[in-house]
């Protein structure tokens, strides 16, 4: 269907804005299929309207991902000519990319974590100020590290996130989005914790930054784990440990008021171990690194 | 609309630029991704355009596109030789129709039928026949309804089962309008127009 015609300027430019009759179009859009020399005309012509801002925006996205997921990534689609043809799994589709800035920042910072955290710092204040519980700060601490862990698991994983599939399969799905994820969480939930516990009185329980390394190591090891086990059981083990680990020998042991016997606990868990949890920490981190191709497969397990 | 058309000796680089397409697409299935950059420049526009004009949802219209351009990148090695605007836009037409897919949280991913071979005689005419003024006018007289069809089926090349999801409508239905558009199509041209080029098909 090879024809000698061209588009003319006129066609090109309505065309470009959407204004040509459909039967003119109709025309134009099969000479396009076959005619490069008017495909490049009708693009230039397209790229100075309104869209040409979503073409430049849509190209970046482009580049971009082909640089961070390069040809050897492409694994199963060279197997020839039936590659491209076959219906596309869903996941190919890049929907979180073009969401805005929350959406993108993942399911936990949209959903019940996010009352959850507001729910403790509220509550801790409250508790303190309105009911005067001089101890508050001992119960934040407890509760405090298990947060972030629990906005891990709300965050990624095919049972925290409608769109997994989708995103799992997007160049910057896998480890890379986990830890963006992660990241936010973080980012809102250290600050907003310790700040409330430094506005906490200390009657007897460690520093109010003490949490911070401890957290650290488990949202690290939560993450690691959930490489082999995947996110909700790695983040009910490493959460449901720290609750453990400190919550049963306090309630064991003899003596003193429990929540004096909890501020001890802590105090054994954070002030003597500071280096231990940075020496977990690091560990996790380099064993995160090691597992990262295992993020790919998350929605097996 | 003969005045439109132009057979402009400037173009006849044509030739060259269609082998230039290939020569692209070779060096995006070798990675190279200045290749797939020289190739969105000359043909993403258009696409858009054509998008847009199938898709009211802007958002849809981007997501379709790039991801359009992605798969080009990852199976580039896949294109055998056709032309690679048609090539484009039968990828192109398919996102479309997955991404309405997934907007209507259908069921899963289900095997499309392989490409349609269009039912030559009277899509061809009427393709044919676009070429030649009176079917703008011919087409301006049947309902929008038919036309969609008309568009997806005999223009964008999609099977009857793709059209259906795309314009959100039973399989039984398209095939019903499809025929009624091609009866109403051929009895307006045939007003406009007592010997159509062809003669009924």
């Amino acid at each position: 269907m090879t024809t000698p015609w061209h588009a003319s300027e006129d066609l090109t430019l309505r065309y470009a804005d959407g204004s040509l009759p459909e039967a003119d179009a109709w025309s134009l859009e099969k000479h396009l299929e076959t005619c490069t020399a008017c495909a490049t005309r009708v693009s230039t012509a397209v790229r100075n309207t309104p869209a040409g801002l979503v073409l430049d925006e849509v190209r970046d996205l482009i580049l971009t991902a082909t640089a961070t997921r390069p040809k050897g990534a492409r694994g199963s689609d060279m197997c020839g000519s039936a590659a491209w043809a076959r219906p596309a799994p869903t996941g190919r589709h890049l929907t979180t990319h073009l969401k805005p800035t929350l959406w993108s920042l993942g399911p936990a910072l949209r959903g019940t974590w996010l009352l959850a955290l507001l729910t403790v710092v509220v509550g801790a204040l409250l508790l303190n100020r309105a009911a005067g519980y001089e101890a508050t700060r001992t119960l934040l601490l407890t509760l405090a590290p298990v947060i972030p862990v629990a906005g891990v698991a709300l965050s990624y994983g095919p049972h925290a996130d409608p769109l997994h599939e989708i995103t799992a399969a997007t160049p910057s799905g896998g480890l890379r989005l986990a830890l963006t994820r992660t990241a936010a969480v973080l980012g809102l939930s250290l600050p907003a914790l310790t700040l409330t516990g430094a506005a906490l009185p200390a009657s007897g329980a460690p520093g109010a930054a003490a949490w911070l390394l401890p957290a650290l190591a488990l949202t690290l090891g939560s993450l690691t784990l959930a490489s082999y086990v995947g996110c909700r059981t790695a983040t009910a083990v490493t959460g449901g440990g720290w609750l453990a680990a400190v919550l049963v020998p306090a309630f064991a042991a003899h003596g003193g008021s429990l929540t004096a016997r909890l501020a001890g606990r802590l105090a054994v868990c954070f002030d003597g171990a500071q280096p231990g949890w940075a020496a977990a920490a690091a560990v996790c981190a380099v064993l995160l690194a090691v597992r990262r191709d295992a993020y790919d497969h998350l929605e097996n397990r | 609309m003969g005045g439109r058309w132009e057979n402009d000796d400037t173009h006849a680089d044509a030739g060259g630029d269609a082998s230039g397409d290939a020569v692209l697409l070779r060096a995006v299935a070798a990675g190279d991704a200045s290749a797939l950059a020289e190739l969105y420049d000359r043909h993403a526009g258009w696409l858009h355009a054509r998008l847009t004009r199938r898709c009211a949802d802007p958002e849809v219209v981007r997501e379709v596109l790039q991801d359009t351009f992605v798969t080009v990148w990852r199976s580039a090695a896949g294109h055998r030789g056709q032309q690679a605007g048609g090539w484009l836009w039968t990828i192109a037409a398919r996102r479309l129709v997955d991404a309405r897919r997934v907007q209507e949280r259908a069921a899963r991913v289900e095997t499309l039928p392989a490409p349609a071979a269009v039912a030559p005689s009277a899509e061809d005419r009427v393709l044919t026949a676009l070429e030649y003024g009176d079917v703008g006018t011919a087409l301006d007289r049947i309902s929008p309804e038919l036309r969609e069809v008309l568009r997806a089926t005999v223009v964008d090349g999609l099977s009857t089962r793709e059209a259906a999801r795309l314009l959100g409508i039973p399989e039984g239905t398209v095939k019903s309008r499809a025929l009624r558009a091609r009866a109403e199509l051929r009895a307006a041209l045939t007003q406009l127009n007592p010997s159509p080029t062809g003669g009924p098909a």
